[in-house]
């Protein structure tokens, strides 16, 4: 057992590391409009971001597992680790192409025909198309495999007609990749397929939701005989099912989450080492030290598991239930951290931003709430529940259908 | 980058597993609670000592294995899981004492040790309500024929049989083991029981005469060695209540498969499933944690002790909800004398408070942080 990185690793970090220093202050103007531009400057911001993707992409630290015929580098996973472990020391937004690069860029390098790889994974890597995920439905949710999307061959294309919902980006993706139900008469699982759709095809409207912390992340989208190339199917014809569950883990697998978490854990105790309590501060309080002490053993217990999947993958067994451990256990964490720092803001954890008291500006509050949509998206807690009852422990199934 | 067991750890963890399959029932225990301490029979004891397992991390100059505390943990996991009595890890970790700072003693008491000829016994906790070398009173005072010593130890495992006894005391040179043979006047052995029939007892010292050279590692090592066995025999509780936690779960689990109510079996409930799958989760990190504290200790990494309270915090808390669930879903039956769920729930509450509990480790980890914290402040 050993968690050393190779001299020819180390070697590729100490670039990265250099390049980062010598980018800095691009990377400074990323993150700034990653962490909320206005909106008078809004596709300014998108351009900016789309930019910096691009830049990193040129140096050669975008799309490191993918194939090199494809813009990729053919790196190892070590490598695309140390990528992702850099960027998140420095803390870097996350790409703005995150969805393509994580979820359809790994299931058409898998399912894909040899034209749909060559024609959309390199403007993946470089974000100059952007992507969106048109998975869930108003009835449609946990029970995904009930969606309802229609889709019906009329000659070269798929008409679709439908709703979708809870997606990510939509306002501004240039493409979206979707689940539709291409056979009713067929069980639930073997009647759908998996398309991809221009955003500008006719018949398709975008409608933005304000979600519950009061930002835009999400939106609806409506699908009216929006017609679709057949060329754009990917997989077989019904079989989209099982490539979307391929994709699903993909979604579930990775170590970032455990650096976006152990940030906000040091934040938090900044956040502590700050604010006074009785005759002293926060941290020095027994309960709280404690509570702080628990975060930190729960952090590095992800952090390992971490690179016990990462092992498993090196030694090629493929990310499978065991993905679900590590994403039900990080949006608990997420949670528990924020909590802890409401409990530590106490009389001022109420207090919002632009008032004066707040705390770091309200950060903690913004955190509470984003916390709170990680045990929904991407598989509800429950629904993550479900997969390590039934895959791990070989329990019988708890849903009938 | 490798961080799981290798071929030769998964071959030691089946060959353990099944050596305590044929030569261990869970049964002794239950028996032992009626009329304790559980022992392990000398034969079985001398037949581990020939299997290399009692110097598993003993160098091979004294009659060791030469192995590491990773290879030691799978022992003390296995141990837990076939709820073997914890004298391999007691001893394991009083070797490594002996192996790190022992000097003379290295060569004239490690190969009998090994061989299982012999046993050793560390004496550490007080009656002082905590746990662990920074709570040590005993005194080691000054005499005109060497140090005296006089005190009480608690919680001491596994004197049966154990000539030689490390005493971790407070002494004119530094704090650290004094070894006193457990037949040394002054010495007074008296059993305490423990919830799950394990070996403890009260040790007392009245004015127990012991030479400067009985300090191990002498004044200079003699701390951090003290430091480093407190530290190797906890991480070695933790892996044992990780076997513990991880039984747990699986004989519940396969208990929800057959157990039918309502015409379904009860593991297709969630109000079932989902309390077991928290539970995979709770075990898989434990498993991580563990992995780290002593890939860690092996590497003598600074952060090693923050690990191994995080391991044993973490699998403290782990082992006592796998097992309390264990109880409540095998429902009546559970909660019987003759099914060994309590068995399991026994060993977990009491090693959960053996060795230090969650709260004093978490307390442990946040003084590690504070450090931390003061180093980088200092470094601004």
């Amino acid at each position: 057992m050993d968690l050393h990185f190779s001299p020819e690793d180390e070697e590729f970090r100490a670039r990265l590391h250099a390049w980062l220093e010598e980018h800095a202050g691009r990377l400074e103007d990323a993150a700034g409009v990653m962490k909320g531009a206005g909106a008078a400057n809004i596709m300014d911001a998108i351009q900016m971001a789309r930019d910096w993707q691009r830049t990193l992409w040129e140096a050669g630290y975008v799309g490191l597992s993918w194939p090199e015929k494809y813009g990729g580098q053919d790196a190892s996973l070590t490598e695309q680790v140390i990528v992702t472990e850099e960027l998140a020391a420095v803390s870097t937004p996350p790409l703005i192409n995150t969805i393509g690069l994580t979820i359809l860029g790994p299931t058409l390098i898998r399912h894909g025909t040899e034209q749909q790889r060559e024609r959309f994974l390199p403007k993946i890597l470089t974000a100059e198309e952007l992507w969106c995920q048109g998975f869930s439905e108003p009835e449609a949710g946990s029970d995904l495999a009930a969606l309802t999307t229609r889709a019906e061959i009329d000659g070269d294309d798929f008409v679709v007609n439908g709703q979708k919902v809870w997606t990510s980006l939509a306002p501004i993706a240039d493409w979206c990749f979707l689940l539709v139900r291409s056979d009713p008469d067929a069980p639930k699982r073997e009647g759908i397929s998996y398309l991809l759709c221009d955003m500008k095809t006719p018949g398709l409207t975008v409608t933005p939701l304000r979600n519950a912390a009061g930002g835009i992340h999400f939106s609806e989208m409506f699908f009216r005989d929006v017609r679709i190339p057949r060329a754009n199917l990917v997989g077989d014809l019904h079989g989209g099912w099982q490539i979307a569950r391929t994709t699903l883990e993909h979604e579930r697998s990775g170590l970032s989450s455990v650096l976006a978490l152990e940030q906000n854990l040091a934040r938090l105790r900044r956040t502590a080492s700050n604010i006074a309590l009785g005759d002293g501060r926060a941290i020095d309080d027994q309960a709280i030290s404690r509570e702080l002490a628990q975060l930190w053993i729960e952090v590095e217990g992800l952090r390992h598991l971490g690179y016990r999947t990462l092992s498993d993958q090196i030694a090629g067994r493929p990310p499978g239930a065991t993905a679900s451990v590590g994403k039900l256990f990080a949006a608990q964490l997420r949670q528990r951290i924020t909590h802890l720092a409401l409990k530590i803001e106490g009389p001022l954890a109420p207090v919002t931003k632009k008032s004066p008291h707040v705390v770091e500006r309200g950060r903690w509050n913004a955190a509470y709430f984003d916390a709170l949509g990680h045990s929904i998206g991407g598989g509800t807690s429950e629904i993550q529940r479900n997969t390590i009852a039934e895959r791990v422990l070989g329990l019988p199934r708890s849903v009938q259908d | 980058m490798d961080f799981e067991l290798s071929e030769e750890q998964v071959v030691l963890r089946e060959a353990v597993r099944d050596f305590l399959a044929r030569r261990w029932d869970a049964a002794h225990m239950r028996r032992a609670l009626d009329d304790p301490p559980a022992l392990i029979p000398a034969e079985l004891w001398k037949e581990m000592g020939s299997l290399g397992w009692i110097g598993i991390a003993t160098a091979e100059d004294v009659g060791g294995s030469g192995s590491d505390v990773l290879t030691a943990s799978v022992l003390a996991e296995e141990s837990g899981r076939g709820l073997l009595p914890a004298t391999l890890s007691s001893v394991i970790a009083a070797a490594t004492a002996i192996d790190r700072g022992g000097d003379a003693l290295r060569t004239s008491v490690l190969p009998a040790l090994c061989a299982g000829d012999h046993r050793v016994v560390c004496a550490i906790e007080e009656p002082g309500g905590t746990w662990g070398p920074d709570a040590v009173t005993l005194e080691a005072s000054a005499g005109a024929d060497g140090w005296v010593l006089s005190g009480t130890k608690i919680l001491v495992p596994d004197t049966e049989g154990a000539d030689l006894c490390l005493v971790a005391a407070r002494t004119p040179a530094a704090l650290g083991f004094v070894t006193v043979p457990t037949d040394a006047p002054g010495v007074t052995v008296t059993p305490m029981r423990r919830l799950d029939a394990q070996s403890i007892a009260e040790v007392t010292f009245d004015g127990v005469v012991v030479p400067a050279t009985a300090l191990v590692g002498g004044p200079e090592r003699a701390e951090k060695t003290l430091r480093a066995t407190y530290d190797i025999w906890t991480v070695l509780g933790a892996a044992d209540l990780l076997g513990v936690a991880e039984t747990a779960l699986e004989m519940t689990t396969a208990y929800a498969k057959e157990r039918t109510q309502f015409g379904r079996p009860i593991g297709s409930f969630q109000a079932v499933s989902h309390r077991l799958a928290d539970l995979l989760v709770d075990v898989e990190i434990s498993r991580s944690l563990l992995y780290a504290a002593c890939l860690a200790l092996d590497e003598d990494q600074a952060d090693a002790s923050a690990l191994v309270s995080a391991a044993k915090a973490f699998a403290s808390d782990t082992a006592v909800r796998a097992t309390e669930a264990a109880v409540h879903l095998h429902g009546g039956i559970g909660f019987t004398w003759d099914l060994d769920v309590h068995l399991y729930l026994r060993r977990a509450r009491a090693g959960a408070a053996s060795l230090g509990d969650p709260d004093f480790h978490r307390d442990r980890v946040a003084r590690a942080l504070g450090r931390d914290r003061t180093d980088q402040d200092e470094r601004r």
